[in-house]
């Protein structure tokens, strides 16, 4: 323990060893800037436009709230499949009591609520109840969330909402119109912006976030640490509902409705940005700058096959492969960085 | 068993007729620990003697089913780790617990975070800057190099993680360290400096509990000695007072004829 | 850096592989679900198509991955919206969750038509199967076939939707008109467990029973069950909706007597020429009939 480690990092490492830290930090940016330039050169006149730049936002917000909380999730090395099933029962909740005459105000909290109650049920059950893996019982709240949503709106949607509890999902803010074209700046994008950016103090610089790599990394350590290991992943899995309810939330302001079969494979879409932004089924790795990534990785891919007319078939073959890819490319950057 | 150089009066961590089962299985029966301020008791026993299981108890990771625990002369009760290590009773388990995917500073400060409030104190921050500069004063006083308090836990050795994992240990008052087999998984070179940073805690006055398999990491560093035998204490005895051959025979369950049983075995 | 500029070409060359050039206007088809795997989408797709070709514009079909995923199909338009579409021809997956990206096209000046489903805007043309003139069409073929003043029955759908209550509307009129007596008229909500247990009932109480018109053929198929295990096969004249391969199937295996089937293929053709209609200062009813079919066993096997 007294001689210096210096000698490790020689001269001798490879360059691509030592480009590693390089691409952990700005791998998944280079991907975005390079696959912009792409998509820019085969749609010069639309792609860079703003109201598509705007559009892409506004069509990666729901996928955005849900990837933040499955990250969460993920990095205490756990999943959550309920995520797209609970998005449709905050949606449904909040339109079926609007529909009942609920004041809007209570209509607006309803749809996070309700996300947070099915996390923390997914929280303690993973817990308290002991469930052998996390899988086990979101896998259920699934199916409980999901029959609930149909439940409660006897299967039909429900449409039809007022302005404030659209207002997340479908408000634009008017910047003034340039050259003929109107600019606006969608709301959901202010909010995307403003949610990651508190998840990233949250993980980065609260005890609370540091404390969930460190279950990630290591529970048994966490455990012997003195932290309430158990406590803390109750909170995640809330966290992680709650964001599924805020999604909902959007989602039915941008639809002006709620349909019972919303989030349908979203909990897939999320799990597939978390993983190509760079977390780890391990636990314990990845960055919400990456997440963030991985969203719009997701977006560009739909709305530049969208853009160049391409069969939606494309669009799961080409994620299908990212995901391999990333995580390929991640399995790559162990062996190099392991120590022989 | 007091040692022979101590003024004391009590020993500092004692454990009085602990029992604990597990089910139908007992781990341990009516054991007695006695470990006296500023020195370093080695424990040893076949496995499933149960010295692992004692030192869960002594850490208050579990709690005995029978008899009871004194500290400081007074009875006490833990009803988890956090319990006891709010007494100075730290634990270096066998697997270390560190978190490989977290720097050494956090690791070093897991659980007990440095905070500071923002907002008027309405949030707490994790204090980055404070946690790593108290880390690297406190590896710096224990002489412990690393390449930096930033580095990720994974990207060291063995014996680098080891230091790490005992200078979490003491990182906060600790009056008690229990070590669970701290040389097993390391290189040969790094035994003897894990070893002389055992005896670096002794000489901070703190008292240490050592378990090992290994008759030359008892005999380096321990005062006294004690075995257990089927979850029983066996014997034990201050250093200077036995043999290797002695301890060795302890371990496999005899005291008689130890010479030439223990020669019998290892040659 | 290799490996991520192969992740990159991959991405390159998947959107190379099928991008277009030119991003000229097109008419924009949105459908529900892809029509690969599914004749009915498929027969949209290629009624859309030939019309195009026939008036010397172009089309882009397109359908979010399965008939559940509303966000992509808003998302689709969206974009297409962005690449300046000259007119949008949309089967909406959810009526009310479209409405917005539909008004949106609307303020921008490209004109909507709906097809196969109402959309729930208002003023714009809804392009489809007239359920009344499909039911009363299977009325008609009862009527020709079963002796005036027998007694006959009809399956409802779930009759608080449209297509249900149209179905049901269209079906009494045409038994009542040639003096067909109803002994019946239960719902057994388009489910075909439902439909063999609401017929079970209908049996039992009407052993003279000559007819039945189920509004939908999966009730049908339900009540060709009850009428098999109760021994009637042959007895009873059955005309289902929707000609789907099963009951195109029982059809020509002499149990179902007919089905009705709709037109996609028209709903595609039509739907392409209201919009250019459109596009070109024309105005539109606002509900055009795609047109209905009998089918019986000189067709069905077109069906199967």
């Amino acid at each position: 323990m007294t001689e210096s480690s210096n000698h490790e990092m020689n001269n001798e490492v490879p360059w691509h060893v030592r480009m590693i830290p390089f691409f952990d930090r700005y791998g998944i940016l280079i991907v975005i800037v390079v696959m912009c330039l792409v998509l820019w050169a085969m749609q010069p006149e639309v792609f860079l436009s703003w109201r598509n730049i705007s559009n892409i936002f506004k069509q990666t917000a729901a996928n955005g709230m849900l990837s933040i909380g499955m990250f969460l999730v993920i990095l205490t090395a756990g999943i959550d499949l309920s995520v797209g099933s609970v998005l449709a029962l905050g949606m449904m909740t909040l339109a079926v009591s609007n529909a009942s005459g609920v004041p809007w105000p209570i209509v607006l909290c309803l749809s996070p609520f309700m996300g947070m109650l099915a996390g923390f049920v997914n929280g303690v059950g993973i817990t308290k109840l002991r469930m052998p893996h996390p899988f086990i019982m979101t896998l259920g709240m699934l199916f409980m969330a999901r029959g609930l949503a149909n439940l409660i709106s006897g299967g039909v949607p429900y449409s039809g909402l007022p302005d404030p509890v659209r207002f997340l999902g479908s408000a634009q803010i008017y910047l003034g119109e340039f050259d003929g074209t109107r600019y606006n700046l969608p709301i959901v994008f202010l909010f995307t912006i403003f949610v990651y950016l508190v998840f990233w103090i949250l993980l980065e610089h609260t005890v609370f976030g540091r404390r969930v790599y460190a279950i990630g990394g290591n529970p048994e350590a966490a455990r012997v640490s003195g932290i309430n290991v158990d406590q803390t992943l109750i909170i995640v899995y809330t966290i992680c509902g709650f964001m599924a309810g805020v999604a909902g939330l959007i989602m039915a302001g941008r639809t002006n409705s709620g349909f019972p079969n919303a989030g349908q494979g979203m909990e897939l879409e999320a799990i597939a940005a978390v993983i190509i932004g760079g977390a780890s089924f391990f636990g314990g790795r990845g960055q919400v700058l990456g997440i963030f990534g991985g969203v719009l990785i997701m977006g560009l891919i739909r709305n530049g096959l969208n853009l160049n007319d391409v069969s939606t078939f494309w669009q799961q073959i080409l994620i299908g492969g990212i995901i391999v890819l990333a995580v390929f490319i991640d399995v790559l950057r162990r062996d190099w960085g392991t120590r022989s | 068993m007091r040692p022979q150089n101590s003024n004391d009066d009590s020993p500092l961590l004692e454990a009085r007729g602990v029992s604990k089962y597990f089910g139908a299985v007992t781990a341990l029966r009516d054991v007695d620990l006695q470990l006296w301020p500023g020195e370093v008791l080695g424990v040893v026993g076949d496995n499933g003697a149960g010295k692992s299981t004692l030192m869960k108890v002594l850490s208050g990771l579990y709690p005995p089913s029978k008899g009871s625990l004194h500290f400081d002369g007074n009875e006490v009760q833990f009803h988890s780790p956090r319990d006891a290590r709010d007494l100075g009773i730290e634990m270096v388990y066998q697997d270390l617990a560190l978190a490989g995917n977290m720097n050494i500073a956090e690791n070093i400060y897991l659980g007990r975070e440095p905070k500071r409030k923002v907002l008027g104190g309405l949030i707490s921050l994790f204090d980055h800057k404070k946690g790593l500069q108290m880390a690297k004063d406190h590896l710096d006083n224990l002489k412990i190099q690393v390449k930096s308090v930033e580095q990720k836990v994974e990207e060291l050795s063995g014996g680098q993680r080891q230091a790490v994992a005992i200078a979490r240990s003491i990182a906060f008052q600790a009056r008690v360290v229990i070590m669970d087999e701290p040389t097993a998984a390391l290189a040969i070179k790094e035994v003897g400096k894990v070893l002389d940073m055992i005896v670096g805690l002794k000489d901070r006055g703190i008292s240490v509990v050592i378990i090992s398999h290994r008759m030359d990491d008892i005999f380096y560093v321990c005062d006294r000695v004690m075995a257990l035998y089927h979850g029983a204490n066996f014997s034990e005895s201050h250093l200077k007072d036995t043999s290797r051959s002695e301890v060795i025979g302890w371990i496999m369950g005899t005291k008689e004829n130890v010479r030439e049983l223990a020669h019998d075995r290892v040659k | 850096m290799k490996r991520i500029i192969g992740l990159i070409a991959v991405i390159a060359t998947g959107l190379l592989m099928t991008a277009s050039s030119v991003s000229a206007q097109k008419i924009v088809v949105s459908m529900k679900g892809p029509g690969a795997g599914n004749p009915f989408w498929a027969a949209v797709q290629r009624g859309a198509e030939e019309k195009a070709a026939e008036l010397g514009v172009e089309v882009v079909v397109l359908a979010p991955p399965t008939e559940s995923d509303v966000p992509a199909q808003i998302a689709q338009i969206e974009d297409q919206l962005v690449k300046g579409a000259a007119g949008i021809v949309l089967a909406p997956t959810d009526p009310n969750a479209l409405a917005p990206v539909v008004d949106e096209a609307i303020a921008d000046g490209v004109p909507v038509v709906f097809v196969d489903t109402k959309g729930a805007n208002e003023g714009v043309t809804y392009i489809g199967t007239d359920n009344e003139t499909g039911a009363s069409l299977a009325a008609t073929h009862i009527c020709e076939n079963v002796a005036a003043g027998s007694d006959v029955a009809i399956l409802q759908g779930i009759i608080t939707q449209s297509t249900g209550k149209a179905r049901a509307d269209g079906s009494n009129a045409g038994l009542t008109a040639c003096g067909l007596n109803i002994v019946a008229e239960q719902t057994a909500e388009w489910d075909r467990a439902k439909g063999l247990a609401v017929m079970e009932n209908i049996l039992t109480g009407n052993p003279n029973l000559k007819a039945v018109f189920a509004s939908n053929d999966n009730m049908a198929l339900g009540a060709m069950e009850a009428i098999k295990n109760a021994g009637m096969l042959g007895d009873i004249f059955v005309v289902g909706f929707d000609a789907n391969p099963d009951a195109a199937e029982s059809v020509l295996a002499g149990e179902m007597a007919a089905t009705v089937a709709q037109n996609p293929y028209n709903m595609g053709a039509i739907g392409v020429e209201s919009v250019v209609n459109l596009i070109n200062g024309g105005s539109l009813d606002p509900v055009i009939d795609t047109g209905t079919v009998l089918v019986t066993a000189e067709n069905a096997a077109d069906y199967q």
